[in-house]
């Protein structure tokens, strides 16, 4: 019995200005591109189940193209696979938050996939000996929600969902997508299931011995590269998707070949460098790209460089890089001001950590809260989100 | 203003080369009439003197020499005898002095008038008129002294009962008799009416170890006239403790109470009393029994609850992901990874972060043991119902059943209890300034002889360092000289009861004369004799019935609720919150799902308290998905001939 679980594949995601020759965004093609190549690994592999674990589309009303590929491909996988089961899970990106608007995905119930976008449905496949509680993204969302137990006698239970584990996500929150329902770990009780397929977070993640966070097929975020640097600190080469075989317990991790590259350069420290240094560095830098910079997606942080110097820049090197990229992203991080202007005593203008702490000791709060206590959370989160920018 | 006319003396102070008087006792005679009986109180009138004291043995004489001269009187036949003439008879007391006045010098006690103690007497005699006078009076009732027709209160000093200078209550007596229990029920209506405000808040806990005894104090109970009148005399009113909650645990199926109080009318402030593996963790020691007490077993309990439980805990070689144990079921995951680990490692695998696999295989059946031999008091989901620390309240009392509880069970009840009790009292974070715990059958948890346990070491220190904290012992047994001598030595007060006669001759008895010990072995009910360090000799006195029900009459009149099968059982405590919730569609919500599911739901819903019940309970327990059979399905065809939009 072999499960394949995919998720978050956002058909449709548009980002930056490249187009393809048919005119269409050049990334909501990559994305559609990789969808398709993994059909084609679905159809090579048989799984005999498989799930989808949410956001198929990155928005509720995707572009018109994105929901013909989608019908084509989920048919495809239908006509390739008739004894498979396909499920396809609702998640908060592809769920409107009106329920008389209806979720697109039930289109999909017609290309021969069980579809399920509302109310959490528990779907036996007696011939396959196998059951899955499906929970989408507004089953969650509701005042009760679906009680995360197996049922019957199917050997194979398999819960599907599409959620953020609570603790899972990295602290930075880099990769983090927003509006998902919080569970926590507890509430899978993973130990009751033979699998537990999950969508939402971007990366591929075991939560613990049985759940898994598939991640999605592509960087369909607006912060690819923290999304990449979660990747590489737990050990990923990149994206991809699960096969489980839910007899043996085992899990294979199947990578997907992308067709750009997201890089993050090593940032540049402007402190005490010149024009013409700085200008090689960045030169330099994006030249040691793996196999060139050209349609590739990058990121050159510049850290504390002066506003003069920055404008005396090499903008005509800058402009060719970012006409050769398909992203190219010179963030020019200007020094921390000193000027007369601002609230800190010395009329130095207030750092973050300053404004948030003024903030925090102004602001009316709950007579039951320690304000000290709250104060100290603020910072310890503002020192998590700045301490890797800072690193990075 | 007509002069009261003296009272004649009932009797005159003897003493011979045999029998002479001495500063601490004293012989008098008394008429034949006379009302003076053991335990009386006196008072000795001489010209510049004044004795009090109390009558501790009693003698008759007449004027034969041997018994044979009444046989020979009487021509041998006991049937034929009528005396020719009344025989001569004298009635001789002794008296053990209870105060001199003036103090100094101490003199043997002169031949004087012997006269019975009026109420004056009695607080003079008794040194109450040095608490019990002025505006900040530590006197609490604590019966009255009868004799001769008079009935005179006895005061206890509250900074001598409660602390601060010394503390803690030991009561003794033969069981059956409910004088330890109802002695102890009065005490505290006496406290909670009568302690003064100078000396802050206190409240009660009381530890019920068998049957119902101490779960209906919030009920009336029947009083007679003679109860009422001592109730009045002490200037106390009559009535059960307004501000009541009883703590139990569950049976083994999580939701009926182990508790003989679970009559419907009384579950408004019955509550459960339910631990997780952290509060069991901190009184681990409990668990081991002697053999186990080793460094060994506990370093690694040590190691547990410092390193592993509660925290994220990673050992990359057990496995990758962190250990995270909050619950048992965690718990025994992290030792099956430990234990997993040693296998792999086969030979020399025996060794885990220094722990020897054995010991860590006795810790981990240990603190399964508990869970699983104490299921209703030991939970494994992580939900917690416990005592409501920091809240307690002034004038409070708490009772913590423990009857139904497996024997290892009750010692870890007692010894978290009371630790926490004292970090809190210590920390002033309690509620209250003083907390009264009574606990029964001393004989059983603080033996002067067996082995050394947990809860015996826990009462020790209570009893030496309590008073200090505000933290007071009340205590009962039966047999007071088979409790660690440190644990009553330590109680400024000692009550008796009526008492064995095999225990009177024990040697910590043999200060009590021989008459002392035959109205102890006869006490009737509702009659003490007490020990207080203001009191310089025994003083018997009388209570009245607790003004609270009885165990045995609680249960008469709110008869336990029948245990239910489950989905009842959970429509009676959500009834409990809401009386307007259906029992029917609380037993079709349950239907078929998981027991511990729904247990888990339930005990959050009874922990949070929420304004709607049932939709709380119904948003834990979550929605049953019902399954829906699936088909392999083809799609529409066709499609498939419309161009790729991105190709």
């Amino acid at each position: 019995m072999r499960l394949a679980h995919l998720a978050d594949t956002h058909l449709g995601f548009r980002q930056y200005h490249r187009q393809t020759a048919a005119g269409l965004n050049q990334r909501e093609a990559d994305v559609a591109n990789v969808f398709r190549h993994t059909v084609d690994t679905l159809v090579a592999e048989q799984p005999d189940a498989i799930i989808i674990a949410g956001d198929v589309f990155h928005t509720v009303r995707p572009p018109n193209a994105a929901i013909v590929f989608a019908f084509q491909q989920l048919h495809r996988l239908r006509e390739a696979l008739p004894k498979s089961a396909i499920i396809v899970v609702g998640g908060n990106h592809d769920t409107p938050r009106s329920a008389e608007s209806g979720s697109i995905l039930r289109l999909f119930s017609a290309a021969g996939v069980d579809v399920v976008a509302e109310e959490a449905q528990r779907l036996v496949y007696p011939a396959l000996d196998l059951s899955v509680l499906v929970v989408p993204h507004q089953a969650l969302m509701g005042d009760v929600r679906p009680a995360l137990e197996p049922d019957g006698t199917a050997q194979h239970q398999v819960l599907a969902l599409h959620g953020e584990i609570a603790g899972t996500f990295p602290s930075d929150h880099a990769a983090m997508e927003y509006g998902g329902a919080v569970l926590t770990e507890g509430d899978l009780q993973s130990e009751r299931w033979s699998y537990v397929a999950l969508g939402h977070y971007h990366v591929m993640h075991q939560v613990n011995e049985r759940a898994w966070y598939a991640g999605a097929l592509e960087y369909v975020t607006t912060n690819p590269w923290g999304e990449r640097r979660d990747e590489v600190a737990r050990g990923l080469p990149g994206k991809g998707w699960l096969l489980a075989d839910l007899v043996s317990g085992e899990v294979e991790r199947r990578w997907v070949e992308q067709p750009r590259q997201v890089h993050d350069l090593p940032p540049i420290d402007a402190v005490g460098r010149s024009v013409a240094e700085i200008d090689r560095l960045l030169r330099a830098q994006l030249e040691a790209v793996p196999g060139g910079y050209a349609e590739q997606i990058i990121r050159q942080v510049v850290a504390e460089i002066p506003r003069h110097i920055a404008r005396d820049l090499d903008h005509a090197f800058i402009r060719q890089a970012k006409a050769g990229a398909l992203h190219y992203r010179l963030d020019l991080r200007r020094p921390a001001p000193t000027g007369p202007i601002g609230l800190a005593p010395g009329g130095r203008r207030q750092t973050l950590p300053e404004l948030l702490e003024d903030y925090l000791r102004r602001r009316p709060l709950p007579a039951e809260l320690d304000r000290d206590a709250v104060v100290a959370a603020g910072q310890a989160l503002l020192n998590a989100v700045r301490q890797p920018v800072e690193e990075a | 203003m007509k002069q009261q006319a003296p009272i004649p003396p009932i009797g005159r102070v003897v003493a011979t080369e045999q029998k002479p008087s001495t500063p601490h006792q004293f012989y008098f005679w008394t008429a034949r009439s006379s009302p003076i009986g053991i335990g009386a109180i006196v008072r000795v009138d001489s010209d510049e003197r004044v004795i009090h004291g109390v009558v501790t043995d009693g003698f008759a004489y007449s004027d034969l020499e041997t018994p044979l001269d009444a046989v020979i009187g009487a021509e041998g036949d006991p049937a034929g005898l009528i005396d020719p003439t009344a025989r001569s008879e004298i009635r001789l007391y002794l008296a053990a002095v209870l105060r001199h006045h003036p103090e100094e010098p101490l003199q043997p006690v002169p031949l004087g008038a012997v006269h019975l103690a009026t109420d004056a007497d009695v607080t003079v005699a008794l040194r109450m008129d040095s608490f019990t006078d002025g505006e900040e009076s530590t006197g609490i009732p604590v019966g009255v002294y009868a004799g001769g027709g008079l009935e005179a209160p006895v005061y206890l000093d509250a900074d001598f009962l409660v602390g601060p200078e010394a503390a803690h209550l030991n009561i003794t007596g033969v069981s059956g008799l409910a004088t330890k229990t109802s002695a102890v029920e009065f005490l505290l209506t006496s406290i909670f009416q009568t302690f003064p405000t100078q000396k802050g808040s206190v409240a009660a806990l009381c530890f019920n170890v068998k049957g119902p005894d101490l779960c209906f104090l919030d009920q009336a109970g029947s009083l007679e006239e003679t109860d009422r009148n001592i109730y009045d005399r002490l200037g106390l009113v009559p009535e059960p403790f307004a501000a009541f909650q009883c703590y139990a645990p569950y049976k083994a199926d999580g939701v009926n109470l182990n508790t003989l109080r679970t009559h419907p009318d009384l579950e408004g402030n019955t509550r459960p009393l339910v631990w997780g593996l952290r509060q069991v963790l901190d009184y681990a020691e409990v668990l081991l029994n002697r053999d186990d007490i080793d460094a060994k077993a506990g370093a690694f309990i040590d190691f547990l609850a410092e390193r592993v439980v509660g925290q994220e805990f990673r050992d990359d070689s057990l496995r990758a992901k962190p250990f995270r144990v909050e619950t048992f079921a965690d718990l025994e995951e992290f030792f099956r990874a430990i234990f997993d680990w040693m296998e792999a490692l086969n030979r020399g695998g025996e060794i885990w972060r220094t722990h020897h696999i054995a010991t860590i295989r006795k810790v981990r059946n240990r603190l399964g043991n508990i869970s699983t031999r104490s299921k209703g008091l030991v939970t494994d989901d992580g939900e917690v119902h416990d005592l409501p620390w920091g809240e307690f309240t002034d004038r409070a009392v708490y009772t913590v059943d423990v009857a139904g509880l497996d024997p290892l069970a009750q010692d870890l009840v007692f010894a978290r209890v009371v630790s926490v009790l004292k970090e809190q009292l210590e920390r002033r974070t309690l509620g209250v300034d003083h907390v009264i715990v009574f606990v029964d059958e001393l004989n059983k948890y603080a033996p002067s002889d067996g082995p050394e346990t947990y809860v015996r070491k826990m009462l020790l220190d209570l009893s030496e360092r309590g008073r200090y904290l505000g933290l007071v012992l009340f205590s009962a047994q039966q047999f007071r000289s088979q409790v660690h001598r440190r644990v009553v030595g330590n109680a400024g007060t000692a009550l008796f009861g009526r008492m064995d006669n095999d225990e009177l001759t024990m040697g910590g008895y043999s200060t009590l004369s021989a008459a002392i010990k035959a109205k102890l072995a006869t006490l009737p009910k509702g009659e003490l004799m007490i020990r207080h360090p203001h009191f310089t000799q025994p003083i018997f006195v009388r209570f009245p019935r607790p003004a609270v029900l009885t165990g045995r009459d609680g249960v008469q009149r709110f008869p336990p609720s029948p245990d239910l099968p489950f989905p009842d059982a959970v429509a009676r405590v959500l009834r409990g919150m809401d009386s307007t919730l259906s029992t029917e569609e609380i037993r079709d919500l349950v239907a078929g799902r998981r027991a511990e599911d729904v247990r888990r739901s339930l005990h959050a819903t009874q922990r949070s308290r929420p304004d709607d019940p049932m939709a709380y309970f119904r948003a834990c327990l979550g929605r049953a998905v019902v399954a829906e059979s699936r088909d392999m399905r083809r799609g529409i065809p066709g499609v498939r001939s419309a161009p790729d939009p991105y190709a």
